[in-house]
């Protein structure tokens, strides 16, 4: 299961990366916030994956979108 | 609640292959409003992965992890439907 978690860290890492539209990357790093918060439970650190989800999840998703919403959806060249 | 240790670790091992299969949607996904479909999919999942693991280990630290975890994943899809809900805005 360990495996599996950290496979789709590397892809959702990787897709946050490359994406041009930064919605989108807000959304791959909600899911990389929330897998790595699974991967914390799975190795038995409950409070980790605590911090992890009220975190990750939830404040950082809600700032890049408020941010974005002031700055400007498309990332310039 | 008692089951066969294989039964565990069959549930957790669906229910992380159907978040895979999920993670497509998310790749693929030519919308806005698929991508925050698929991405409260894949919360959905990993909730009942939480809960299953917070039975199993009969341990009530876990089920508080799996609450918070809803309530603020909640609240970020709401910002994103609440700054970018409106319609000539979702591509």
């Amino acid at each position: 299961m360990t495996e599996i978690l950290l496979l789709l860290h590397i892809l959702m890492g990787i897709l946050a990366l490359l994406s041009r539209d930064l919605l989108k990357a807000v959304l791959f790093l909600a899911v990389l916030s929330l897998l790595s918060a699974l991967l914390f439970f799975h190795l038995h650190a409950p409070d980790v994956a605590l911090t992890e989800a009220a975190v990750g999840t939830g404040l950082s998703t809600f700032l890049y979108i408020w941010l974005i919403r002031k700055v400007g959806l498309k990332e310039d060249e | 609640m008692d089951l066969a240790p294989l039964s565990w670790d069959f549930i957790n091992y669906f229910l992380l292959g159907t978040t895979v299969v999920s993670t497509v949607r998310l790749i693929i996904g030519p919308t806005l409003a698929d991508r925050l479909v698929a991405v409260n999919l894949i919360a959905a999942q990993v909730l009942a992965i939480l809960v299953i693991v917070a039975v199993k280990e009969k341990l009530s630290v876990y089920l508080d992890v799996a609450l918070v975890y809803d309530i603020f994943g909640f609240i970020g899809v709401l910002a994103v439907v609440k700054y970018f809900g409106r319609k000539e805005e979702i591509r």
